[in-house]
C-alpha cells in the first residue's frame, strides 16, 4: 500500500470519467490492481459522482420566457410613416426657406420706397420737412387783407399736404406685400401642410404600436 | 421546427422560435442556478438573466450544443448573482408552516407522481446533497455541478467556467473528495437514499 498524492486523486477522478489517455489509464489499472488504498479513493469519488446523479431534477417555478419588451424588440415601423415624416418635415423646411426669403428681401423694398416715406412725414409736420416747408408759409401771409379767407387756403393748402397720408400708407403696404417674393397665403397653407402631415404621421405610428402590442401578448 | 432551425430563426430575432427553446431548456437552466446558488428565488432571477442574456447574444452562437452554450450563460448569470448578493445580503425568503415556522426544505413544488415516502426521501436527498454543495467554494460547486449533475465533458465545463482543463480536473477531483465525505454522514440518517456503496460497483 503506497501514500496517495493529489496527483493520484486527480488521475483517479478523470478516470472514473473516462477523461485519460489509454497509456494512463492502462498504468493507473495495473496500480489499481495492486494497492487496496488506490482502490478506496476511486470508490469514495464514484460513490459522490453517483448521489449527485441522483439528485432528483426540480420544475422550474415558473417559465422565462421573454416578452418583446423585455427583450427590447421595438414595434416594427408602418411603411408610410417615414414618408409622411419627410414630407411633414420638408413641408416645415419650406416654411422657414419662405420666411428666409421674405426676411432677406423686404428690408430691400424698404430701402427703395424710403423717400416717398420721408416725404409723407414732412406732410405730417415732422423734423426736417418742416423748414423745407416753410418758405411757402410767408408767400401765404404776404396776401392782401382783401383777399378772403387766407387762412382757408392755408387750411386747404395744409389739407392737401396731409390728405396724401392715408393714401401713402395704404400704397406702402401694397409695395410691401408686393415686395415679399412669397405670399402669406403661401406660408399658411405650408405651416397647415406641415402640422397635418406631422399630425397623421404620429397617429399611424400610434395605431400601429398599439395593433402589435396586442398582437404580441 | 427543429432545434437547429429554432437557434436560426432566433438568430434572426424571431422571438417566439427563441422562447420554444426556452420552454425546453428552462428546468436545466433552473437547476443549474439552484445548484449553484441555492436559492429558489435567486435561481429563478439567474435563470430570467441568463434567457436574456442569451436572446441578446445569440448571433455569438456558432454551433456546437447549445445546451452547453446555455449552462455557460447561466453560470455567468449566477456569478453576477452571486456578486450582487455580496453587494446587497438578503434574508432569503422560505415559506413557512403551519405554525408560522419557515420550511427549510420547499415542498410546494414537488412532484405530484411521488408517494408520500418517495417525496420525503427525495427532499431529504436533496436537501443533504444542497448542503453538503453549499459547503464548497463557488468555483468548486459549479465545476461539479455542470459536469456530475448537468453531465458536461470537461472541455464544455472549461469552456463554461473559462479556465484551462487541467484546473478543471483538479477542482472536480477536490469537489468530489469533500462531497463524498460530508455526504457519509447523511448516508448513516438515510440509507434508503444514499446507497453509497451501489456506485462504487459499478
Amino acid at each position: 500500500m503506497t501514500t496517495l498524492s493529489f496527483r493520484d486523486v486527480e488521475l483517479l477522478s478523470a478516470y472514473i470519467d473516462g477523461a485519460l489517455r489509454p497509456t494512463d489509464s492502462a498504468r493507473l489499472e495495473a496500480r489499481l490492481k495492486s494497492d487496496p488504498n488506490l482502490r478506496a479513493v476511486m470508490d469514495d469519488l464514484r460513490a459522490a459522482r453517483g448521489v449527485l446523479r441522483k439528485l432528483p431534477p426540480r420544475k422550474s417555478p415558473r417559465n422565462f420566457t421573454l416578452t418583446p419588451k423585455m427583450a427590447g424588440i421595438k414595434p416594427p415601423v408602418p411603411r408610410t410613416y417615414p414618408v409622411l415624416r419627410f414630407a411633414s418635415a420638408l413641408a416645415t423646411l419650406l416654411l422657414l426657406f419662405t420666411f428666409a426669403i421674405n426676411g432677406i428681401t423686404l428690408p430691400i423694398a424698404f430701402g427703395a420706397s424710403a423717400p416717398a416715406t420721408e416725404s409723407y412725414a414732412l406732410g405730417a409736420g415732422g423734423g426736417e420737412a418742416m423748414d423745407e416747408a416753410l418758405p411757402a408759409e410767408p408767400a401765404i401771409q404776404l396776401l392782401p387783407l382783401s383777399t378772403p379767407e387766407p387762412a382757408g387756403a392755408t387750411r386747404i393748402a395744409e389739407t392737401a399736404t396731409l390728405e396724401p397720408l392715408p393714401k401713402g400708407f395704404a400704397q406702402e403696404q401694397a409695395d410691401q406685400d408686393s415686395a415679399r417674393p412669397i405670399p402669406s397665403t403661401w406660408q399658411a397653407g405650408l405651416l397647415i401642410v406641415a402640422l397635418a402631415l406631422g399630425t397623421v404621421a404620429w397617429l399611424v405610428r400610434i395605431v400601429n404600436d398599439q395593433k402589435w402590442r396586442a398582437k404580441s401578448r | 421546427m427543429d432545434e437547429p432551425a429554432l437557434i436560426h430563426a432566433a438568430q434572426r430575432g424571431d422571438l417566439e422560435a427563441f422562447n420554444i427553446l426556452v420552454l425546453t431548456y428552462q428546468d436545466t437552466v433552473f437547476n443549474t442556478a439552484l445548484r449553484i446558488l441555492g436559492d429558489d428565488d435567486q435561481a429563478a432571477d439567474a435563470s430570467q438573466d441568463a434567457f436574456l442574456s442569451a436572446f441578446r447574444n445569440i448571433t455569438a452562437f456558432r454551433g456546437g450544443s447549445f445546451r452547453a452554450w446555455l449552462l455557460r450563460t447561466v453560470t455567468n448569470a449566477c456569478y453576477d448573482e452571486l456578486r450582487r448578493k455580496k453587494r446587497r445580503p438578503a434574508v432569503p425568503l422560505e415559506p413557512e408552516t403551519g405554525d408560522g415556522e419557515e420550511m427549510e426544505t420547499p415542498r410546494w413544488m414537488a412532484d405530484p407522481a411521488l408517494s408520500p415516502e418517495q417525496e420525503l426521501e427525495a427532499d431529504e436527498l436533496e436537501h443533504a446533497i444542497q448542503h453538503c454543495l453549499n459547503t464548497l467554494p463557488t468555483d468548486f460547486r459549479t465545476v461539479v455541478v455542470l459536469a456530475d449533475i448537468q453531465g458536461l465533458d470537461y472541455s464544455e465545463v472549461a469552456d463554461a467556467v473559462r479556465v484551462p482543463l487541467g484546473t478543471i480536473k483538479s477542482r472536480l477531483a477536490r469537489a468530489r473528495l469533500r462531497l463524498r465525505e460530508c455526504l457519509q454522514d447523511f448516508a448513516e440518517l438515510l440509507p434508503g437514499a444514499f446507497r453509497l456503496e451501489e456506485e462504487t460497483r459499478i
